[in-house]
């Protein structure tokens, strides 16, 4: 082999040495990494996981559930430890109404229901935004839907005294219908006339 | 002796040589015809109709591929391997396998119910492949009822009908309310009446109807050979059919009656056309364009708006046997329309006839344009587990509308408030008579912010039967006789309304 050749073969080693370094650097670089969580979910999480955090003694929270078979919502009692903002709060009722009954009631809200934000404004509505996984699977019909906004505005106006109104939006959006039938198109105010204490 | 015992032996062979012969040319001409009457399914587009046989593959329903993709479009290409076909379907790519669910459909894919077929030559899909993939095949809409042997492609409105039968007299009357004008035909075969319903498309809401009287027995929808029409099977020999059009072609009274003790009630209507006098049924075809109705309502009457909830592809609920809402409403719809239009104190306005979607606002503007003393918007529900049930549902106000509303003009969405001690007495008279049904259960009427009731301008109540859900079958709601109590019922309490006797 010729000086020149083994000049050559180790120029074209060392650049094949460098390829490789390289290739591996780039392959670190497109390789799938975990997707970040959207900054979103991550501050939702937090409010939620804040609004389970005990703040103070538990105390008795009342809560409705639906009774398709009765035509009302029953009420059940339950210990939960309320936190410091009526905000958090509405959370936690929703939390507990998406929980389910322990009693073994009606669900008012799917497993896969999910509250996207919570307002409450100094004249006493509470803005509650839902996700659309929330409608997704309530049972259908007059009946239960209207159970389910009974269910929602009662227990959250039982548990929150500054709650006088509540309005119900949709991923953010204004919208006419739950899931075609309770009308949301205006603010919703508490009515007991369709409720039966628990026996 | 023996010589007459020999022809007499060859005379019985003979016999039964013909005889054998004679089952034989009877069963060769029976054998075609057998296969003709085979069931159909109807493929109806606005300017043609295509009828593909049924085949049958382990007890369910199969249509042959290549002729229904051919019926509705152009098939561009076809590669066929013993255990897969591929499709070229306008531009999309279909592609089938052998005993597979699975079918690969351009970039995408579906899964069938049923795996896909190959008993002989002819590869075969699943009825449910047509509303599966035939609309992201075509681009089109398709209307398909479950269990219906037709299919609508693209923009068809087909008209319907409800039926019903009244003992009148020396007999019986069947009244047939069509949802649209129709150009009827008549005749008489077998021992049956036909009354072929014209050219257009018709989507029935059922397709037998049953009786048990001495003069019809049975009325069956058939349009198996793409012609659509109404069998009426009598009860008996020696009857006499007199069907009469009203309404401007949307209402057919039919009598029924026994054979001229007395004079029939019709007789200049038409002239007899089947049907030997004493030995089979006569059929009398309307000559007039139209007859009025025996006191028919007129203007005058109060109206009654009947609004089936849903329809379209707004569904409703769906019960676990595939019943829904949106269908269940319509059929109830017309059978509540037949018993208010046969007291003879209404008109009745239905705000759907057919399988349309209608947004809240268009079913506010087809009831307020009838100024109507009552309205009726009918569904079916999650109503839990008992079953059969009704609930009566009257609107609640929400508080954004608790301010009292200007009095010279009220906002639509606060009309409801003008009308709510009547709505409320409405509600009270319907259910008093659903409670009067065996077997039902009756929920008290309940105040709810249903949106169906908001913006209406007279006295409305919303109606649920339940339960239709996915965890059950629709049960007795798809029931003719729940739902014509139903319909009774409803008659009952409009009456008892009207009245002041709630």
């Amino acid at each position: 082999m010729t000086r020149r050749a083994k000049i050559l073969l180790l120029i074209l080693l060392a650049t094949m040495a460098g390829g490789a370094i390289y290739l591996r650097f780039l392959a670190r670089g497109i390789a799938p990494q975990p997707p970040a969580k959207h900054a979103e979910d991550v501050a939702r999480t937090k409010l939620s996981e804040a609004a389970l955090q005990p703040a103070s003694p538990e105390q008795t929270a009342t809560l409705y559930f639906p009774s398709l078979e009765q035509g009302t919502l029953v009420e059940e009692k339950r210990l939960i430890s309320w936190a410091a903002s009526d905000p958090d709060r509405i959370r936690q009722v929703i939390l507990a109404l998406v929980e389910g009954s322990h009693m073994g009631l009606g669900r008012s809200l799917p497993p896969a229901a999910s509250i996207r934000a919570v307002f409450l404004t100094t004249d006493g509505t509470a803005y509650l935004d839902f996700s659309k996984q929330s409608v997704e699977e309530l049972k259908p019909g007059i009946a239960a839907e209207s159970l389910t906004v009974d269910s929602i505005v009662n227990s959250i106006a039982a548990n929150v005294p500054a709650v006088k109104k509540v309005k119900i939006l949709l991923e953010g959006q204004d919208v006419d219908t739950l899931q075609g039938h309770a009308d949301l198109s205006n603010v919703l105010v508490p009515d007991l006339t369709r409720t039966t204490p628990n026996p | 002796m023996w010589g007459v015992i020999t022809v007499r032996r060859q005379s019985a062979r003979t016999r039964f040589c013909m005889l054998l012969s004679l089952l034989a040319a009877v069963g060769f001409l029976l054998w075609p015809s057998r296969q003709l009457r085979s069931d159909n399914f109807l493929i109806y587009q606005p300017s043609s109709r295509t009828a593909i046989p049924i085949q049958i593959v382990d007890q369910n329903k199969y249509l042959p591929i290549l002729p229904v993709l051919n019926a509705v479009g152009k098939v561009g290409a076809i590669q066929e391997k013993r255990t897969s076909l591929k499709v070229w379907f306008d531009t999309t790519e279909l592609e089938l396998r052998l005993d597979e669910k699975r079918v690969r459909l351009g970039k995408g894919s579906l899964t069938l119910g049923l795996p896909v077929r190959k008993p002989s030559s002819q590869w075969l899909v699943p009825a449910e492949f047509l509303t599966a993939a035939l609309p992201s095949l075509t681009g089109r809409v398709i209307e398909y009822k479950v269990g219906a042997n037709r299919i609508f492609v693209g923009d068809v409105r087909p008209l319907t009908f409800s039926l019903r039968l009244d003992l009148a007299g020396n007999g019986v009357r069947l009244t047939i309310q069509f949802s649209e004008k129709v150009a009827l035909r008549t005749a008489s075969s077998n021992g049956k009446w036909y009354l072929y319903l014209g050219d257009r498309p018709v989507q029935p809401l059922e397709t037998d109807f049953h009786f048990q009287n001495p003069y019809i027995t049975e009325v069956q929808f058939d349009d198996e050979d793409g012609v659509a029409k109404l069998v009426v099977t009598p009860g008996g020999p020696g009857l006499n059919f007199y069907p009469v059009l009203a309404e401007g072609g949307k209402v057919l009274f039919a009598d029924v009656l026994n054979p001229p003790a007395m004079q029939p009630p019709m007789p200049a209507a038409g002239i007899q056309t089947g049907g030997a006098a004493g030995s089979g049924p006569g059929v009398v075809v309307p000559t007039a364009p139209e007859e009025p109705i025996p006191g028919a309502p007129g203007p005058p009457l109060p109206v009654v708006v009947i609004d089936p909830a849903h329809g379209g592809n707004d569904t409703g609920a769906r019960a676990r046997d595939g019943v829904l809402e949106k269908d269940l409403t319509l059929q109830w719809a017309a059978r509540a329309r037949m018993a208010l239009l046969a007291t003879r104190k209404y008109r009745v306005q239905l705000t759907r006839t057919g399988d349309v979607a209608l947004s809240f606002e268009q079913r506010e503007i087809l009831a307020n344009a009838a100024r109507p003393v009552a309205f009726l918007s009918l569904h079916a529900g999650n109503l839990g587990n008992t079953n059969p049930r009704v609930a009566v549902f009257i609107y609640r106000g929400t508080a954004g509308d608790s301010t009292e509303a200007p009095r010279s003009l009220i906002p639509w969405n606060l009309i409801y408030r003008t009308h709510l001690d009547q709505s409320h007495k409405l509600g009270q008279a319907l259910q008093a008579r659903f409670a009067q049904i065996p077997g039902i259960g009756a929920d008290k009427p309940a105040e709810v912010p249903v949106r169906c009731l908001r913006s209406i301008d007279g006295p409305s109540v919303a109606i649920e039967i339940g339960s239709l859900n996915a965890d059950q079958d629709s049960g007795a709601l798809t029931s003719p006789a729940f739902q014509q109590q139903l319909a009774t019922a409803i008659a009952a309490g409009l009456e008892a309304f009207q009245g002041g006797n709630p």
